[in-house]
């Protein structure tokens, strides 16, 4: 009867709340401390804009903000992000409003697989709030983050020029 | 992953209260950029984590006369944006933008790079050039350890479990001197050093060599200044001979502690390449 | 001492399966009354634009706005087969299958619109359709599916086109291979440091021959990301194996270029029409790689006077190459 019940109690996970704000929003979850940020935002918070590319932290399709600096969320404890504010491209844009970043991606082509587009996204977006007029070199700098595959990174920087120029 | 219990204390007292009551079956988290890859392929199994990134007395970039105290989870950014240590310490802030990639840069810590005692660890070779020494707490108190003490085995750091870094210490430089950090690697981001070079020198009234300090990283298990080369051109004034011999030098000191390895072919010659070549620069810098 | 060096590389590439594999494309169109079509094929899109060219060829056939087509790709349960999006064959196979279904579907509305209009001679352009002689005589695009609907005009069509070619002569290989040919030509200029074995790629220029860009962006694009491709194979990317496992298992050990890493690259599309391709055009997929390694290795050996034959020209190996079997590895 122990040695059964001690088998029982082993397989509950014991969950911890975790708040946070996420696009602006307060947010409570229950999570599993092993789990990452990049886990609780696709899985239990729904918003799968972000994606898990390698999930170690080489690639960056997982970018998000948080406290406003771009971080691979893969590489980040989901508690770590207690009382963080995180950004995810969900809040950069809607399909009604969509950040200049986003416009100028469409207008010059940046976009092919789509894959690693929301990181790139985000590590414009922490550029361009940080340094609104940057240099191509310092763009580069931004994006060197992110992998991308299909582009050769050419029309991404070019668009991201733009939408600085335009903002 | 497994799990494990996880604690994330706002003080550094209570910090040191939880190592001191689990020594030894408690893994230190900060950015997470090593430990979190290392927990999902689990080469590591702790039964707790200790987060100490909210911890304020482990932070922050502060001067006090000659000396510079950089706290423990200071961040690779955060070197590379401040004016104090880019003006102080070049080499420093220009170690800190060559890591990894903008993301992590948020992320990875300089007490975590040091305490990773990885032989790749970039943050290690730059600090030992500047003489640097680790601020250590625990439940017990406070010490200082001179890095180059802190750490002589790979992967394996010389302090006790119970303590934890809180910060960095390091002294200004002699007004003249001139540093440079140079990295070689595969390719121009996300790459980890093949090697580098810590370069610290200032020229005398006759352009003889007045000071020299010199850590080769990434190509030991433990780096460590390079005091033979040091000693060989301190006081010389750097012709171009004398510079093609500690080139030469600065290999066969390399081999004396690595032997010969698989990489040993292309490392011998291109660390002296790199070490005469950063030089030059910082000589002519002027 | 860093050493400078220009160097080309040059390519043809067959498009499609050839040797008389099986390589047709089918391509549905269904004209809703309302004049918004729904266009159905098993061609997958995954980011090199294909679903926009189909779109684009539906719309200039038709002369409709190109915001009113709903397109459905590589469905199984409602798309009809058309191959996998493989030897830079989409815009060929695919392309000409939509202009066929286009064109059968513009011929049955043709029909409705003669009858309605009294014409035979019409256009159909930017939502209308017009006789070319007396432009006044004219129906809007979607009246005339209201009228084809109400007339029982079935405006479902299906077309195939079929890209098989027939095969070589097994004894002497000459023969129909592929239905068509995609040629480029690339520059690269580079520097490389001999004191550690770094190639540095300066610029690359590549000119490639598509027939007709459908897509100019689209087309650049492919080409800047097989430049990047073509780089990375060159100079840093390496599958490492140990005993039959791989060691190379992670992004962070088997590196592609970064934002970093890619030069400035510039793009020229050649245009020289394909009779056999949809307006002209041909295709870009493989094509925008393929030259870059050797334009890049022969710039290299442009700058050294040494040819390397081990790949990647990365720093142990280029090292090796000038310095000798002792250095390197």
């Amino acid at each position: 009867m122990k040695a059964a019940r001690k088998v029982i109690m082993a397989k509950v996970q014991v969950k911890t709340i975790l708040k946070m704000t996420v696009n602006g929003k307060p947010v409570e979850v229950a999570v599993d401390p092993t789990w990452t940020l990049l886990r609780v935002i696709r899985e239990e918070l729904g918003l799968t804009g972000t994606k898990e590319g390698c999930g170690i932290g080489d690639c960056g399709a997982c970018t998000v903000l948080m406290e406003g600096k771009p971080v691979n969320s893969c590489l980040v404890l989901a508690l770590q992000a207690e009382g963080k504010e995180v950004r995810t491209v969900e809040g950069l844009g809607t399909e009604e409003n969509l950040d200049p970043l986003q416009e100028s991606f469409i207008k010059y082509g940046a976009v092919q697989c789509g894959f690693c587009t929301p990181g790139m996204l985000i590590s414009a977006r922490a550029l361009l709030d940080k340094n609104p007029h940057p240099t191509t070199e310092e763009i580069k700098v931004a994006i060197s983050g992110n992998l991308c595959r299909c582009t050769g990174y050419v029309k991404i920087i070019q668009a991201i020029q733009q939408a600085a120029q335009q903002g | 992953m497994q799990s494990y219990e996880y604690y994330a204390p706002r003080s550094l007292p209570e910090a040191l209260e939880y190592l001191a009551e689990n020594t030894g079956n408690c893994q230190i988290i900060a950015g997470g950029t090593d430990l979190i890859p290392a927990l999902r392929k689990e080469d590591i199994h702790p039964a707790r984590l200790l987060n100490i990134l909210e911890i304020v007395e482990a932070g922050g970039i502060s001067e006090t006369g000659e000396t510079v105290r950089i706290g423990a989870i200071t961040t690779f950014n955060d070197l590379a944006d401040s004016e104090l240590i880019r003006k102080e310490f070049p080499l420093l802030a220009e170690m800190a933008l060559s890591v990894g990639g903008p993301q992590t840069r948020n992320r990875g810590t300089i007490g975590g790079n040091i305490a990773s005692a990885a032989p790749a660890a970039d943050g290690l070779p730059v600090l030992l050039s500047l003489d640097g020494e680790l601020e250590l707490s625990s439940r017990r108190g406070n010490r200082s350890l001179p890095l180059n003490e802190a750490i002589t085995k790979a992967w394996t750091p010389a302090w006790d479990d119970d303590e934890m870094i809180t910060a960095i210490k390091v002294n200004k430089l002699p007004p003249g001197t001139r540093t440079k950090f140079y990295k070689l690697a595969r390719r121009n981001a996300l790459a980890r050093s093949r090697m580098t070079i810590s370069l610290i020198f200032r020229s005398g009234s006759g352009g003889e060599i007045e000071e020299l300090r010199f850590v080769p990283g990434s190509v030991m298990p433990v780096p460590r200044r390079m005091e033979e080369i040091e000693k060989l051109l301190t006081g010389q004034v750097p012709t171009d001979e004398l510079l093609d011999r500690a080139a030469r030098a600065v290999g066969e000191e390399m081999v004396k502690v690595t032997g010969i390895r698989w990489s040993t072919g292309y490392k011998k010659p291109v660390l002296g390449n790199l070490f005469r070549i950063v030089l030059r620069q910082l000589i002519t810098a002027g | 001492m860093k050493k400078r060096g220009v160097g080309y590389g040059s390519m043809f590439y067959g498009l499609g399966y050839g040797f008389s594999r099986t390589d047709i494309a089918s391509a549905t169109l269904a004209l809703n009354q309302d004049g918004s079509i729904i266009a159905r094929s098993g061609e997958v899109e995954y980011g090199q634009g294909s679903d926009t060219v189909f779109c684009q060829i539906i719309a200039e056939e038709l002369g409709v706005d190109y915001i009113a087509i709903k397109l459905i790709t590589a469905d199984t349960d409602v798309t009809p087969d058309s191959g996998p999006t493989s030897a830079s064959r989409l815009t060929f196979v695919g392309g000409n299958a939509f202009i066929k279904v286009s064109r059968s579907l513009k011929k049955l509305l043709h029909g409705v619109a003669e009858e309605i209009l009294g014409e035979s001679d019409l256009v159909f352009r930017e939502g209308m359709v017009f006789s070319r002689s007396d432009p006044e005589k004219s129906i809007s695009f979607k009246k005339l599916a209201g009228e084809a609907y109400a007339r029982g005009v079935p405006a479902v069509v299906t077309e195939w086109y079929n890209n098989t070619t027939h095969d070589v002569d097994p004894e002497t290989g000459q023969g129909d291979a592929y239905a068509t040919y995609c040629w480029a030509t690339q520059m690269a200029e580079v520097e490389v440091d001999t004191e550690t074995g770094k190639v540095e790629v300066l610029r690359i220029v590549a000119v490639t021959d598509v027939g007709k860009a459908l897509n100019p962006l689209n087309c650049e694009a492919q080409i800047e990301g097989g430049v990047a491709q073509g780089l990375g194979y060159a100079l840093e990317e390496e599958i490492k194996e140990e005993g039959g496992y791989v060691k190379t298992e992670t992004l962070g050990e088997y590196m592609i270029p970064t934002s970093l890493d890619v030069p400035p690259i510039e793009v020229h599309l050649l245009e020289v029409a394909e009779p056999k391709g949809p307006y002209g055009a041909k295709g870009v997929g493989e094509p925008a790689l393929i030259p870059t390694p050797p334009a890049v290795l022969n710039a290299v050996r442009n700058a050294l006077g040494l040819r390397i034959h081990k790949l990647p020209a990365n720093l142990e190996n280029v090292y090796q190459l000038i310095h000798g079997e002792e250095a390197g590895n």
